[in-house]
């Protein structure tokens, strides 16, 4: 009861709430994403993550559900000068638990200890390294609204998912079928990276561009 | 080309904020605007008291039948889609003499049902989802149910016994015994300086008689409904972020700890319609359950009286704090009638979802629904029985 009564003397921006949870699930992504992609690559064994693993990506949803009512919450009271900036965040919050879905994917294909060919291992884990980098640039980007380096952090993004794609033709046009593994890995991996990627274009491009890349033509987005 | 505020162009993303008055200022404002709507209240007392005794009552005649009354009071409040203008008018007519307590009664029992309307109009804003709709109308309409049955109830027992404006002529002597000061305090004084100076003003442009009379008693009804309704607009900025916060610590809780919320925010807006319909829109959504809003709608029906017991601060006799009392007090009994008792209390939040049932896969049923209980019933019952 005496927390209820300090709310009301108590200022609070319900936006700065919903922005501080959503930096929260970005975190929450990246270390489920780094603990399944390393039990992939790693090679040990990934029920030692399960537990935490899943935790983590309920988290990740709780936290989703919890900001969608804040911004219901938040339109109600602001009214229409709050909702792009609330359009904005149904899109990125969906962004960031899509993070926490591949994260499940990737320790799925870990569960099966698949025997990976050595050359992938080594493009991999270079990618996973660069994807958890981005993980951590997208939640210092997002939080200090830095447009500069969010242009060549998309950039850089973008180039990753080239490279990914890049892979899994190499994979499928090789005389070596039985790769499904490194096709789907690169995938969830690339995934991952369009994922964070669409969060930071939030910091560049208007509410109705999210999602797509400055400076990209339309035919290559 | 960081950010200066980069924490809060995070939490706005960097869009446009709106032009922002400096919170001290709109304070000051708000208060302003209180005075504004003393003197308001005081215009329309006098311009009233101008017309002379038998003019002023000849007025009101039509409303010595309850029902008529009570009509009226329904009918003027979804006029005005607000029950502040139509008790804060109430009690300026009261404590002018125009009105007696027991007449006045019925009417404010009125404004609580007309009052209502708002929501249900806010709900319309959902019809293309049904589902959305259900919820929304359930929402918007316990509010109605819960008000009509509450008149249903106390409104006979008045009448039978005036246990309600006998309980408030107590207390109203008992303030003004304790506080005598009250209806000779600072704030009275200057509510007559700045009535004069209108006054002045009026018959300077050589208004007098019946001309003047009715033209400070519209200032007054004008000025009533503008210093509300800029009153609430301000407050409702001023308090944005703390309402925010309280509602969304509240979705989860119901009980009397949401009355607390709904008497606290509504306090704080100056009406009850502007807290049940930021209620509306959260039901429709599903992220506030019927059960939880329900307490709170109650609560709104208790804070919204604080604007008629402010305007008896303006009010030329102690019958206008009468009325003003009567008017918390009816809802602090239907709120200690219904609310504790859990089948008492299921009895609106059941009929609520009984029509937005109906309303959702016929939309035809809310204006009829509206038609009847806004419109057709107070509108008979005030010109049959006037």
């Amino acid at each position: 009861m005496l927390n209820w009564l300090q709310t009301f003397t108590r200022g609070g921006d319900g936006l700065r709430e919903i922005n501080k949870r959503f930096l929260e699930m970005l975190q929450d992504g990246r270390h489920i994403f780094d603990a399944a992609a390393n039990s992939l690559l790693g090679g040990g064994d990934p029920e030692v993550i399960r537990e935490d693993l899943f935790r983590t990506d309920a988290r990740i949803n709780l936290t989703e559900q919890e900001i969608r009512r804040g911004i219901v919450v938040h339109g109600t009271v602001h009214g229409a000068s709050a909702f792009p900036v609330l359009l904005t965040m149904m899109s990125l919050v969906k962004d960031a638990e899509r993070v926490g879905d591949y994260a499940k994917n990737i320790f799925d294909l870990a569960a099966l200890r698949p025997d990976l060919d050595p050359d992938d291992v080594g493009e991999l884990t270079v990618i996973k390294d660069q994807v958890s980098t981005l993980l951590i640039r997208a939640h210092g980007i997002f939080k200090q609204q830095d447009v500069s380096t969010a242009q060549d952090f998309l950039k850089e993004t973008d180039g990753l998912q080239n490279r990914c794609d890049a892979r899994v033709e190499h994979c499928i046009k090789s005389s070596d079928r039985s790769r499904v593994t490194e096709v789907l890995a690169y995938r969830y991996f690339k995934r991952v990276a369009s994922h964070v990627g669409n969060i930071v274009t939030s910091v560049v491009m208007p509410v109705d561009m999210l999602d797509y890349f400055p400076g990209k033509p339309m035919s290559e987005q | 080309m960081k950010n200066p505020d980069p924490a809060a162009a995070a939490a706005g993303f960097g869009a446009e904020t709106p032009r922002r008055v400096p919170p001290t200022l709109r304070l000051l404002l708000v208060f302003v605007l209180l005075y504004g709507f003393l003197v308001a209240i005081k215009l329309m007392g006098g311009g009233i008291a101008m017309m002379g005794k038998e003019t002023s009552k000849g007025l009101f005649s039509g409303v010595s039948n309850p029902f008529a009354g009570l009509g009226l009071g329904v009918l003027a409040t979804v006029l005005v889609q607000s029950s502040s203008t139509t008790t804060s008018t109430i009690v300026s007519l009261v404590g002018s003499g125009v009105l007696t307590v027991r007449s006045a009664v019925p009417m404010i029992m009125g404004a609580n049902i007309g009052t209502t309307v708002t929501n249900t109009l806010v709900s319309v804003g959902h019809v293309r989802r049904s589902q959305e709709f259900e919820r929304a109308l359930a929402a918007a309409t316990v509010h109605d149910f819960f008000n009509v049955l509450c008149v249903s109830l106390l409104l006979p027992l008045e009448l039978m016994t005036g246990f309600l404006s006998k309980t408030a002529t107590s207390l109203t002597d008992v303030l003004i015994v304790s506080d005598g000061a009250t209806y000779k305090s600072p704030i009275k004084k200057a509510v007559k300086a700045a009535f004069n100076v209108v006054v002045d003003a009026l018959e300077g442009l050589g208004l007098s008689g019946t001309p003047l009379a009715i033209t400070v008693g519209l200032l007054g009804v004008a000025l009533t409904f503008l210093c509300l309704i800029f009153i609430t607009r301000n407050m409702r900025v001023m308090i944005s972020s703390r309402l925010e916060r309280v509602i969304n610590n509240a979705l989860g809780k119901g009980g009397w700890i949401g009355i607390l919320i709904g008497i606290m925010v509504t306090i704080s807006v100056q009406s009850s319609s502007i807290t049940t319909s930021l209620l509306v829109p959260m039901c429709a959504a599903g992220v506030l359950t019927l059960e939880n809003a329900f307490p709170i709608m109650l609560g709104a029906n208790i804070g919204t009286t604080v604007t008629a017991l402010l305007a008896s601060l303006a009010a030329d006799s102690s019958a206008g704090l009468t009325i003003a009392l009567v008017h918390t007090l009816f809802n602090l009994v239907g709120v200690v009638v219904f609310y504790p008792f859990p089948r008492l209390r299921r009895i609106p939040i059941q009929l609520a979802r009984l029509l937005a049932t109906k309303a959702s896969r016929r939309p035809a049923w809310l204006l009829v629904y509206v038609g009847v209980v806004f419109i057709l019933i107070p509108l008979g019952g005030w010109l049959l029985l006037r």
